[in-house]
């Protein structure tokens, strides 16, 4: 027998290690934003952002209306492209490409970087063909393959018990919680590498946004994870790290639990108190 | 330096008035338990048994006190969700409560013994002991309690220091006890009162203590529990550089 288990010595050091292993430097890079610079026509809506998004994380993006936060999550897969007054300076790496490249295939590009809105708007048909809508899209014609798919991201989703017996019908007699879920699960259908979600849960009622929260939860498994949001408690619930905006200026990037326990700068502490007006 | 702004400036009228409740409750209990051990140590010194069946009555309201600011706590971590600084202070405040409440405890100890020494009748032995580190100790409950009022770190600081004299003294102390006791063991009886009198007084320095350190994390976010006195100073030092 061994002194440490005559002992009954506890590894204190490490349930630590368990308790707070995140890092921001020992994290793998999934996007990097380098100086990035948005106009709406004259008007300089992000003033130059540097800040890299950790794989397999949980980010999300705090700060009051108008700071730029949707923002910032549209450039990650183009959709400010979409705004005619809008220009962009600065790059945006996704596996050390600038995703700003005049080479790069915007579809594919949004392939990889999916993004769920705060309301669902799954298409007016069967819940089947919501899921395989995307592989379809990119010419997949076997059904075995599609079936299987379309089980995996139901499943992934949290979805698949409540609608296994009516894949058939319309996505649309849904309810709204399970629509939203079945964005997301229509959205990794297509294996992207980055799900960004714009307020995912903002448009549910508190049972659905908790099992939201939860699938975000499973999901940062398999992907990076982007969140918008308004609730501050559900960003300190789902996130690993915590970005503060305001007007256009990343202002605190860390560690969820140290953001909302003792944030650096005054203006994070203001926010997340309830002190703003 | 996020603290010289108070309590008050909340979107919410009604959170700043909780916040600001607790906060005042805590230093009215701080006022009553600082009375308690003024009073269990006079009532020692002088032999005034009235004084200190009266100071035991007291820890009655330091109990219930303790019930409600916890209960306050509670409530607004429920309604509330606080966080950073707000959340700080809840914490802090309702750790600060239970020490205040474990002074009060032992000052109830302290009049205890001042009654059995004052039936004994006086020996006075160890009296200039008990005076001696009843002084110090009065003064790091005063102190801790300015400091919470001012959420003065500097202050707490100090007290932490001042806890490490109280335990030299106590142990020199301790010493001149034994050497009465062996002197003349007829002694013994009301020399071990003061003992316990003694080793009340230094818990109680030890909750002051625990008391600044309580402050020091509402205020830097340090949590300095079982650190030592430099890294306290560190902790208090570069929170005030920032």
């Amino acid at each position: 027998m061994t002194s440490e288990a005559k002992t009954h010595a506890i590894d204190i050091s490490a349930m630590q290690r368990e308790n707070r292993t995140l890092n921001l430097e020992d994290e793998t890079t999934a996007l990097e934003v380098k100086n990035l610079k948005l106009y709406y026509g004259d008007n300089e809506a992000l003033h130059g952002i540097d800040m890299m998004i950790p794989k397999n994380r949980v980010t999300a993006f705090i700060g009051p209306s108008g700071c730029g936060k949707s923002t910032l999550l549209r450039c990650f897969n183009r959709m400010n492209d979409l705004v005619d007054s809008c220009r962009i300076d600065g790059q945006i790496l996704l596996d050390d490409a600038n995703i700003y490249d005049r080479s790069v295939d915007v579809a594919e590009l949004r392939r990889r970087v999916g993004m769920v809105f705060q309301k669902p708007n799954p298409f007016p048909k069967s819940i089947y063909e919501n899921v395989a809508y995307g592989l379809r899209i990119q010419g997949v014609t076997k059904k075995r393959v599609i079936d299987e798919t379309v089980e995996w991201a139901l499943r992934s989703a949290a979805l698949w018990d409540e609608v296994k017996d009516r894949l058939h019908e319309s996505a649309l007699g849904m309810s709204g919680g399970q629509q939203q879920r079945l964005v997301i699960a229509r959205t990794i259908a297509v294996k992207p590498e980055v799900l960004l979600l714009d307020e995912p849960a903002s448009a549910l009622d508190p049972i659905s946004t908790l099992k939201i929260e939860e699938l975000i939860h499973e999901l940062k498994n398999d992907f990076t994870i982007v969140i918008v949001t308004h609730n501050m408690q559900q960003a300190a619930r789902v996130s690993d790290y915590t970005a503060f905006m305001y007007m256009g200026d990343l202002i605190e990037f860390g560690v969820t639990d140290t953001l909302f326990t003792n944030p650096s700068k005054k203006q994070t502490e203001d926010y997340i108190t309830g002190r703003y007006g | 330096m996020q603290f010289e702004d108070n309590y008050s400036s909340h979107i919410s009228q009604q959170f700043n008035d909780e916040l600001e409740q607790i906060r005042t409750q805590l230093l009215t209990m701080g006022g009553i338990v600082e009375r308690q051990v003024h009073d269990a140590v006079e009532s020692l010194l002088t032999g005034d048994t009235e004084l200190a069946e009266q100071s035991r009555r007291v820890d009655k309201q330091t109990n219930d006190m303790e019930l409600m600011i916890d209960e306050q706590c509670t409530m607004i971590i429920a309604r509330r969700q606080p966080a950073a600084s707000d959340l700080r202070l809840i914490i802090s405040v309702s750790k600060a409560v239970s020490d205040l409440e474990r002074m009060g405890d032992e000052a109830s100890r302290i009049c205890r013994h001042a009654i059995e020494l004052a039936d004994a009748g006086d020996s006075q032995r160890g009296y200039q002991e008990v005076r001696h580190i009843g002084n110090l100790v009065r003064a790091m409950v005063k102190d801790v309690l300015t400091a919470f009022a001012r959420n003065d770190t500097e202050l707490a600081y100090r007290v932490a220091k001042k806890d490490k004299e109280v335990d030299q003294e106590y142990r020199s102390a301790m010493r001149s006890l034994v050497t009465y006791m062996m002197e003349d063991p007829r002694a013994i009886s009301s020399v071990l009162n003061v003992t316990w009198v003694l080793r009340s007084l230094e818990r109680i320095g030890d909750h002051a203590r625990n008391m600044a350190e309580h402050l020091i994390y509402l205020v830097s976010g340090t949590d300095v529990r079982h650190s030592s006195l430099k890294q306290i100073k560190q902790a208090v030092q570069a929170d005030s550089d920032s």
